[in-house]
């Protein structure tokens, strides 16, 4: 028997109406997220990506409008599913999301152990104030936070201990998936891997399924995640496992974005650096065809006139570019 | 070309209960003609201080504290004549694109803001500006009548180089210049500096927390923590033999392309 | 459909009641310190509000109430903002000594009660005229001002901006006021409808419990004698809810066309 997926998304569809215009910022994304893995998603600013993140997780809030295609989490349809249903069985429990700049997101007028007792006392009434402590603390401990940290304010901490307690608390009621929107953008490096292995940790020892780790930066990517889906003007561009999207990147886009990246390595160094000329488009008005053809050196009569499909290369390799075409459509 | 000896700055804050942060500690590097320099160091390092010293924004606190430019000694009292051509040889660039200009204004007030560092300029202002947008590849017609929030990001930190060009000073302290920029944009825009480099013999001083960044443009880099230079060496000798065990963990912790960590 | 905006609505209410004040007693002719006329009279053609049980007519007694509460706010507002922009931004620019010993001053200021110390300095003078009570609201209410200008200024001298004017070689006073003082215009500006507003409330309060001006009259004072003479228990309507919804009216105005303001000023908020 095939097991189904965690998530799987069909040209889901979300729109910005605006009165200015409607910013197509999800725009036919079709997705799987399978079991026990961290999947990256990377785009560049405005490229749609957190809005994605917001509607994975079913947060859509007006402006952000639902336009279409389907989302399904463990089996269920989550555009049928009921206020009550996404309230009491699937926020917190099914998926979970750090939204960005979380590192405000805790209520600062409570100590953190008063706010893992909010969140496991509305999960399950029954449970008394020394269970709580309990499983608070076996929890950070599990996490390798220190347990003093329960007794401490939210801005009392520092900036990359506050964001592991987020993440800890977040994930109290063992969500499938986790979602993170750009969680060590505002840290220090050294915070940053410190961060990172707690996500690690997290999937590794089950706590949670899988982590969708949404973000700019490629390098973070590279070490952490498994898959790797780019995003670009609202639509996914290529997907694949992460050293094979790195290694031989199939989207001029990603090869663009991968050359665009600089690490301290003498590899790098002796590459160099290319740029994309141009700028991201206004999603609001975007051009014809391709949406990457105006910054494409490989454009060609037929990118501009119409749009290439995501299409399968075999191996679990997907990419949007007719430059690839070759084999069937997704 | 440049000198900066035992730069000191200490904070002191309270009335009665006084609490000292020491924001640069004795801080001492030199930098010569056509070298570009990194000062690495991740927030609260100092180092935004020390390139405040050194453009004369901000006092040090220690009356041993020095900066020599062409062997002059920057911070003694200056006429405004004496000023105005420190200036003009010793400019900068920031971080943050928007905070770089008045919002108030038109971007156009950014360069000719500028033309005030020449005591009398002849030659028409207006190509010179034209000219300076084109070399970032701006097309004026597109730029200046906008106000800042008109622009992008990359966009506007790119009138800042043009502005730089236009006064082709002799060093230029880039902070932390294309962090708030789009990856795709960061490229041009470093390139616009190394261009600065190769085509003027102008020296950089590139303040950043991003080890890649500085790894690949420097020619030397200077690494601070706490408010002192802990590390100091070619970028090949930093990276591969680092003596401090803070740039050790800094290393260890950069997440690489093409090596995966075995740590985590 | 025409597209009112909210600036359009405060304004056209502001200027209506100004108009009334200034304008009003340029028209009609009637001297509000009557006190000859038949007392507590219903609406008529020769007074359109009636008149009071001291025998004045209502109509009078409102426009010139109307200019009084009006010059009150003005110069109460403009003596708190002077106060207040040259300390505060003295304080955030220099910082220092000169900072610290202000920003002790103000903690004071803001600690004490201000009403008390209004009613305290009202009563021990005894005769006091509007300018006066201007005055006292004005020099109780710098401290608030001060703080918050001494706030903007911090901020904004550490914005790069403010660097890249000090290398242009601009002078410190050209620095302070073309990316400072400028930027600092439209907080200002509010800050000043605001305390005009907040003034005029503070005057009637004042007014109220008989601590306001001893000449002339002035929304508050207007309220202060419907109250002394039970207008509310004897249903003389036109005595006190015409001063009352009109000073509700000025500030509440006042109030929609500071924060529509901010809007013009700043261009990052005007909706494209």
């Amino acid at each position: 028997m095939i097991k189904m997926l965690l998530l799987s998304s069909d040209n889901l569809k979300a729109y910005y109406v605006l009165s200015e215009g409607t910013v197509r910022a999800v725009n036919g994304v079709s997705m799987e997220i399978d079991h026990e893995v961290i999947y990256g998603l990377i785009g560049e600013s405005g490229c749609g990506k957190s809005t994605l993140a917001n509607v994975l997780m079913m947060r859509i809030i007006p402006p952000l409008k639902f336009m279409g295609g389907s989302l399904l989490l463990n089996g269920v349809d989550l555009f049928k599913a009921s206020d009550e249903y996404l309230r009491t069985r699937v926020w917190g429990k099914m998926v979970s999301m750090i939204p960005q700049s979380a590192l405000s997101a805790l209520n600062p007028t409570e100590r953190v152990r008063d706010l893992i007792k909010y969140v496991l006392k509305t999960h399950n009434k029954e449970l008394t104030d020394t269970e709580i402590t309990e499983i608070a603390r076996k929890r950070f401990e599990e996490l390798n936070l220190p347990t003093d940290a329960l007794n401490f304010y939210p801005h009392e901490l520092s900036g990359g201990m506050r964001q592991r307690v987020t993440i800890a608390i977040s994930t109290l009621l063992n969500p499938d998936l986790l979602i993170v929107d750009e969680p060590t953008s505002a840290l220090d490096v050294s915070t940053q891997k410190v961060v990172l292995k707690l996500l690690k940790r997290l999937r590794d020892s089950k706590i949670v399924e899988s982590i969708l780790f949404v973000t700019h930066d490629i390098a973070v990517l590279r070490q952490i995640a498994d898959q790797i889906a780019v995003m670009y003007a609202g639509k996914i561009v290529e997907m694949g496992q992460m050293e094979q999207v790195m290694q031989d990147p199939k989207h001029p886009y990603t090869k663009a974005l991968v050359n665009s990246v600089l690490t301290p390595e003498p590899e790098i160094r002796k590459r160099g650096l290319t740029y994309i000329p141009g700028e991201p488009p206004d999603l609001s008005n975007p051009p014809p065809g391709c949406k990457f053809h105006p910054r494409c050196q490989h454009a060609s009569e037929v990118c501009r006139a119409e749009e290439p499909t995501l299409r399968a290369l075999g191996n679990g390799r997907y990419s949007a570019c007719f430059l690839n075409e070759s084999t069937t459509e997704v | 070309m440049l000198e900066v000896k035992d730069l000191t700055k200490v904070y002191y804050s309270g009335f009665f209960k006084r609490t000292t942060i020491v924001a640069a500690d004795n801080v001492s590097f030199k930098v010569g003609e056509g070298e570009i320099v990194s000062l690495v160091g991740e927030s609260g390092s100092g180092k935004t201080t020390v390139a405040k010293i050194i453009l004369r924004i901000l006092p040090p606190t220690s009356e041993s504290s020095k900066v020599f430019f062409e062997g002059k000694d920057v911070w003694m009292p200056k006429t405004l004549k004496e000023l105005k051509w420190y200036w003009r040889n010793v400019h900068a660039i920031f971080q943050d694109p928007f905070a770089s200009f008045n919002s108030i204004y038109r971007v156009v007030r950014a360069l000719q803001q500028a033309f005030n560092l020449w005591e009398d300029l002849d030659g028409d202002r207006d190509r010179m500006i034209a000219e300076a947008l084109k070399q970032v590849g701006l097309s004026p017609a597109e730029v200046l009548g906008k106000y800042p929030h008109e622009l992008s990001g990359g966009q506007r930190q790119r009138i800042m180089i043009a502005r730089c060009l236009m006064i082709r000073p002799k060093l230029v302290i880039a902070d932390e210049p294309v962090s708030m920029v789009d990856a795709s944009t960061r490229a041009e825009i470093l390139k616009l500096f190394m261009e600065m480099r190769d085509q003027y013999r102008t020296s950089l001083i590139f303040i950043t927390h991003d080890l890649g960044l500085a790894y690949y443009v420097s020619d030397r880099i200077l690494v601070m923590y706490k408010g002192t230079i802990i590390e100091e060496g070619s970028p090949g000798e930093v990276m591969e033999s680092p003596k401090h065990s803070y740039t050790k963990n800094l290393i260890k912790s950069v997440p690489l392309l093409l090596r995966k960590w075995t740590d985590i | 459909m025409l597209k009112i905006k909210r600036f359009d609505i405060g304004i056209t209410i502001l200027m209506l009641i100004v108009l009334l004040g200034i304008i009003g007693p340029m028209l009609r002719n009637v001297d509000p310190f009557d006190f000859g006329n038949l007392r507590d009279m219903p609406p008529s053609w020769q007074h359109p509000l009636g008149t009071d049980s001291l025998g004045r007519d209502l109509l009078a007694q409102l426009m010139y109430g109307i200019k009084t509460s009006l010059y009150v706010g003005l110069i109460a507002a403009i003596i708190a903002v002077v106060i207040g922009v040259v300390l505060g931004g003295i304080s955030g620019y220099k910082r220092g000594l000169a900072d610290e010993s202000l920003m002790s001053v103000t903690n004071i200021g803001l600690l004490l009660p201000s009403i008390l110390l209004m009613v305290m300095i009202a009563a021990y003078l005894k005769v006091r005229s509007p300018l006066m009570v201007a005055v006292i609201i004005g020099v109780t209410s710098w401290p608030g001002m001060a703080r918050g200008i001494r706030a903007q200024t911090l901020s904004l001298a550490e914005r790069e901006h403010v660097y890249l004017s000090i290398m242009s070689a601009y002078r410190a006073s050209r620095v302070l006021f073309e990316d400072i003082l400028a930027n600092m215009a439209a907080y200002i500006f509010t800050s000043f409808i605001i305390h005009m507003s907040g003034a005029m409330l503070a005057e009637a309060g004042l007014s109220l419990i008989g601590a306001g001006p001893t000449m002339g009259t002035s929304l508050g004072l207007i309220l202060f004698w419907a109250q002394t003479m039970y207008a509310i228990s004897r249903g003389l309507w036109l005595w006190f809810i015409p001063p009352g919804a009109i000073l509700v009216a000025l500030a509440s105005s006042l109030f929609i066309v500071a924060s529509s303001l901010d809007e013009y000023f700043n261009p990052r908020l005007r909706s494209k």
